[in-house]
């Protein structure tokens, strides 16, 4: 074992560990309920009144924050999950299915732009579709 | 055509290989057709120049050819914006499905040869005699194959390339319950298979390691007291064994608890969103780790002669170095990452 092979190890080693604190520090958003970090795919963005937004890391832990909140919220974004898109959700389509996105939180609900995506998810997995979560009553 | 930095370099590095592969097969054939092995003296200047002109050709195809395997991720990666509907490199794939697929199969199958080649251009280098010369221009003529086949398909995939259709998420593909990384443990140690999938992913890496260490460390050896020749075999048969092991775990475990994302099993969105920023750094150890073996053998059987012996087993000696460290490496900062997320 030379000398450049136990600095090579440390290099990896440090390399690594700053890799782990950008991930956990840096880079993602966390989620505004449980922390979590929010994937894009499926994020969900609640705009409040006063313009400022809050983000979510799936539809399940939006909901529960939106159901205390609700007086605050101006409208809820969410994200398609076929193509990634962001749309208001009164826009989008929404699934209960067996395929969960998130582990912690068990979340099972899907947003989709387009029904027909919708309602082939719902038929791959097993789903129905269900109402907007984020229904505000004026 | 996509047109960005990433395209026209590749387009660059791929003509550029594909017309120095060309010419590097034409010449290889031509001076292995008049491959003499005693020549006159008059014609031996000629001759040496031909040869010094051939081999100086193919370590620029090749060392160039080589780069282009990352080179094509980093290019994937650039078109995720541009493919509606992409959130990953997975996305991309789905665009010319066919041809992106023969790629990522070609890319590894050339960087792994055309890395032996040059291990034993080098050894033949060090010998003022040249003893593998006829060997090397043997090999070089299905390598110029090889790389004239990897040129021309990135050429075609790049020229091809238009985001014109629409398509789908990773997560519809790699999420479902019957993915095949999921079915492959499921049916070898039933339904709850991540923690077995896991105890086998690190003994097989572990287990490669130490016998890497065994054969550089004199004293190892002799306590292990095996023939060099086993030794070598069995490291390739656990190195081959470990490659499937290692891809479906980061499939199943190691891709979706580094990213923090328990249900997400894409091992695009791991390596290339910068969810992980050190992702292709882990997975770049394990393949030039695992690659090193297999360099190894080519050595080994291709260099084991009696004028180049000396050369070989130092030669030898540092690929199991680079070896070992790589393997080392990706096993530590795979365990980092899963200590510390």
């Amino acid at each position: 074992m030379t000398k450049t092979f136990w600095i090579g190890i440390i290099i990896v080693l440090i390399v690594s560990v700053m890799g782990v604190c950008y991930q956990k520090y840096l880079s993602t958003h966390h989620c505004a309920y449980d922390g979590c970090a929010v994937t894009a795919i499926y994020e969900v963005d609640i705009v409040l009144k006063d313009s400022s937004v809050k983000k979510f890391c799936s539809i399940y832990c939006a909901t529960q924050w939106f159901k205390k909140n609700i007086q605050l919220v101006d409208h809820v974004i969410v994200t398609d999950e076929i193509r990634g898109k962001k749309i208001d959700s009164y826009m989008a389509y929404f699934v209960v299915s067996d395929l969960i996105t998130n582990k912690t939180n068990n979340n099972r609900i899907h947003a989709f732009q387009q029904r027909q995506h919708a309602q082939t998810h719902a038929k791959k997995f097993n789903g129905s579709t269900v109402d907007d979560p984020f229904e505000i009553d004026e | 055509m996509i047109v960005n930095i990433f395209t026209l370099i590749m387009l660059f590095i791929a003509v550029l290989s594909c017309v120095l592969g060309g010419y590097l097969f034409y010449a290889t054939f031509k001076t292995l057709f008049h491959f003499k092995k005693i020549v006159p003296l008059e014609a031996k200047s000629k001759f040496e120049e031909r040869g010094y002109l051939i081999f100086l050709l193919a370590c620029v195809a090749l060392s160039v050819r080589m780069f282009a395997w990352p080179w094509f991720y980093f290019m994937l990666q650039s078109f995720v914006s541009e493919v509606p509907g992409a959130m990953c490199i997975f996305g991309v794939t789905r665009v010319l499905p066919d041809t992106v697929t023969f790629l990522q199969i070609i890319k590894p199958i050339s960087f792994f040869i055309m890395g032996g080649w040059l291990l034993c251009y080098y050894v033949d280098k060090s010998i003022p005699t040249s003893p593998l010369a006829r060997k090397n221009l043997l090999l070089l003529l299905p390598i110029c194959g090889v790389l004239l086949t990897d040129s021309i398909g990135d050429i075609y995939y790049v020229i091809h390339m238009k985001p014109l259709m629409s398509v789908s998420c990773c997560a519809t593909f790699f999420d479902t319950p019957l993915r095949p990384s999921a079915m492959i443990p499921q049916a070898l140690f039933g339904s709850d298979f991540q923690q077995a999938l896991f105890i086998v992913f690190y003994a097989t890496n572990i287990i490669l390691i130490i016998l890497l260490f065994t054969s550089l460390s004199r004293k190892w050896q002799s306590l292990a007291s095996l023939p060099k020749n086993v030794m070598l075999y069995s490291q390739v048969v656990i190195a081959v064994v470990n490659i499937p092991i290692v891809i479906i775990s980061f499939f199943e475990n190691i891709g979706p608890t580094l990213m923090q994302l328990p249900l997400h099993h894409c091992i695009y969105c791991f390596m290339g969103k910068g969810i992980v920023p050190d992702a292709p750094v882990i997975l770049g150890l394990f393949a030039i780790g695992t690659f090193a073996i297999g360099w190894m053998v080519i050595l080994h059987l291709i260099c084991r002669n009696g004028e180049t012996q000396v050369v070989t087993e130092k030669l030898l000696r540092k690929v199991n170095g680079l070896s070992l460290f790589c393997l080392l490496a990706f096993i530590m900062m795979v365990t980092i990452h899963l200590i510390l997320i």
